[in-house]
């Protein structure tokens, strides 16, 4: 059933109905029974969504949700850090289209800004749409200040950014860099990690094991390739010994044995644990992933670097991760998603207070117990992690098209 | 190794050991390679000198491209001694990075960085290598690219050049590290026929500079016009080596003769 509307002009429906749905008998079958149930499940959801759905539930634990039980006082740090953050990511989109613009590789830059607007917003749509929820169900003026202060600050990071000298762009750079772990410093000066939770929770698990992986991933790739026997064996024994555990398995030996270990007290936190599991987790799948990469291009790239006389590590540096790494962004991505998602294992393994801990704990205590209203609270949650895995899945194909642009 | 062995292998090698031309740059004495158990490359003795131009042509599988992917070692040899601009190649790593400097590859099949920009191709080794400041090596790039007639396509990625203008950025890439010697490695083999003469054209002209090269190719009208030896390979073996006059209208060696016969 694919849409070919526009394929014949003179065509009236009547016709394209017969040719796409109703061809011959078989077909019509087909389509009548998948009409009837498509009607019947989005008929059951709307009436979910928009009757039967008691949304109060999320309403009363919005902020649950967001922040888990980050004490209130320290909410203006959380506001804070979001438009920090949107400032800087701004900064650097400013700076790319700068570099863009003069590159001539911009696919933007002749666009009028509410034509640009509006590639902005078909960019963003699901996260905007998320935030729109968001604000309809709350009642405080927080999450108002929280989405429009982020909102203002990307927005005039973008614009500041690119007007920003080139001699400032390395600055910007640092700041990019330095940037998450300062915020993560600023939050944890007030509140532990431990007492975090919430979808704040969920990201911050998520993008900490994303930044620390993807290094470690690569490392570990070229390790498996290395010449160096101690080297490889190193390697490919850590792959090895985290692709053959399961990862719950993983978060609970994390969560109990290390006991055995590390002398109590000096153990380091649950949140910190669980990091250092997702690292080394999906560090081990990035490790496959990018071997993959590497063995996919042709052994004549690495001999053309090293006959101009350029050092092995020049040679990996310059010729074969670069191309190694754009051949797999479908793959990578698709591994950071699944990190993305996984974090709510943390919640079942480890006791950390994460949207999925959550959902169970708002509908099994306190006013709304015994009413069975996990479905509302499932359906919200799972909206949430699909606005944040979308998105990844969306920005990563503009990524490679982008990257594709004019090469082989 | 047998006395007739020996005795054959002296009487041929005789001319390979005498360049035409220019003090000895390339040395090779007894080089042998082997792959597991095959080997595909018998002792051999070959001598280049400087502003030679050397063309080394017979059947697949002789053992042409294994021996000048030794001369740059990117293949180790077993046995013997390769000499390129008195460094020796042996395990020492900063004897190979030398002679890489000193020695400029082309490869069959172009082997451009595809990511890379034609001006990045050709930039990267001399600033990274050589420190060669960005703007200089920009400008010594574009004069490269007037050489082989494309400049215009500076900006361009490689993968929107025709084969022909590939192989011309990949000589250009070859060039900016000023190399003392240059191979070839069947450098028309992967082009379409009509972009073989484009490629050769900028080779000839090389030459004609008295610039030092060995070139293996089985562009035979090619090699009678530039070489100034031609060398015959057979199973890892040079088989005869002779200026083209003599080497194309009256060969020695039976194997010669029916190579010839086979490709002329």
């Amino acid at each position: 059933m694919t849409t070919t509307l526009r394929a014949a002009p003179a065509a009236t429906i009547r016709t394209w109905l017969r040719r796409n749905l109703f061809r011959n008998r078989v077909d019509g079958v087909v389509t009548v029974v998948s009409a009837a149930v498509i009607g019947t499940v989005l008929f059951r959801a709307a009436r979910f969504v928009l009757v039967t759905g008691r949304w109060e539930v999320i309403e009363a634990n919005l902020r649950l949700l967001m922040v888990g039980r980050f004490p209130t006082v320290h909410l203006p740090r959380v506001a804070v850090s979001l438009a920090v953050a949107s400032l800087v990511g701004g900064f650097v989109a400013g700076i790319v289209h700068q570099r863009q613009v003069a590159a001539g590789t911009s696919v933007v830059a002749h666009l009028s800004v509410v034509a640009r607007l509006a590639d902005l917003v078909e960019r963003f749509w699901p996260a905007l749409l998320g935030a729109a929820l968001l604000l309809s169900l709350t009642s405080t003026a927080g999450p108002w200040i929280t989405v429009g202060g982020a909102l203002a600050a990307g927005l005039v990071g973008r614009l500041v950014g690119a007007r920003l000298p080139a001699l400032t762009h390395p600055v910007v750079v640092v700041a990019a860099v330095v940037t998450p772990f300062a915020l993560v410093a600023y939050l944890a000066d007030a509140v532990g990690w431990d007492s975090w939770g919430g979808l704040m929770l969920n990201v911050y698990l998520a993008i900490a094991s994303m930044i620390l992986c993807f290094p470690l991933g690569v490392l570990a790739a070229l390790g498996r390739r290395s010449t160096l026997p101690a080297v490889r064996w190193i390697s490919t024994g850590y792959i090895e010994l985290f692709r053959g555990a399961p990862l719950f398995v993983l978060l609970l030996m994390a969560n109990v044995a290390l006991g055995f270990f590390v002398p109590a007290g000096s153990a380091p936190g649950r949140v910190a644990r669980a990091i250092v599991v997702f690292t080394l987790f999906t560090g081990a799948y990035m490790a496959e992933i990018v071997r993959g990469g590497l063995q996919s291009l042709p052994r004549g790239q690495a001999e053309a670097g090293r006959a101009l006389g350029l050092s092995p590590t020049r040679v990996t540096f310059h010729i074969v991760l670069p191309q190694a790494l754009r051949n797999v962004i479908p793959a990578q991505v698709g591994q950071l998603i699944s990190l993305f998602k996984d974090t709510t294992l943390a919640g079942f393994a480890m006791g950390l207070f994460e949207l999925g801990n959550i959902s169970e704990s708002i509908t099994s205590q306190g006013p709304f117990r015994g009413q069975q209203l996990l479905p509302e609270v499932v359906a919200f949650v799972a909206l949430l992690f699909w606005i944040g895995s979308y998105t990844m899945a969306r920005e990563s194909q503009r990524l490679e098209r982008k990257l594709g642009v004019g090469r082989r | 190794m047998t006395t007739d062995d020996a005795t054959g292998a002296a009487s041929r090698l005789g001319d390979a050991t005498r360049p035409i031309k220019g003090d000895p740059i390339i040395v090779m004495e007894q080089v042998t390679k082997r792959f597991d158990d095959f080997e595909a490359l018998k002792s051999i003795d070959l001598v280049v000198g400087t502003q030679e131009v050397v063309v080394v042509i017979g059947p697949s599988g002789s053992g042409k491209s294994t021996l000048i992917r030794c001369i740059n070692r990117l293949e180790v040899h077993d046995e013997g001694r390769i000499v390129v601009d008195d460094t020796e190649l042996s395990d020492d790593v900063r004897n190979i990075a030398e002679v890489r400097r000193e020695t400029g590859m082309v490869f069959q099949q172009f082997n451009l960085f595809p990511h890379l920009s034609v001006l990045d191709n050709i930039t990267l080794a001399p600033r990274k290598v050589r420190k060669v400041p960005r703007a200089e090596a920009e400008a010594q790039a574009m004069e490269l690219l007037e050489r082989v007639r494309i400049p215009e396509q500076a900006e361009k990625y490689p993968g929107q050049l025709s084969g022909g203008q590939q192989q011309r950025v990949a000589i250009a890439r070859a060039l900016a590290m000023r190399p003392k010697v240059l191979l070839f490695d069947e450098p028309t083999s992967a082009l379409d026929p009509e972009m073989i003469n484009e490629v050769l054209d900028v080779i000839k002209d090389l030459a004609r500079e008295g610039r030092t090269m060995i070139v293996v190719t089985h562009e035979m009208g090619f090699a009678r016009e530039v070489a100034d030896r031609v060398v015959f390979m057979a199973e890892g073996q040079i088989v005869e080596v002779g200026p083209p006059e003599h080497f194309f209208t009256d060969p020695q060696e039976e194997r010669t003769k029916e190579f010839l016969a086979q490709i002329l």
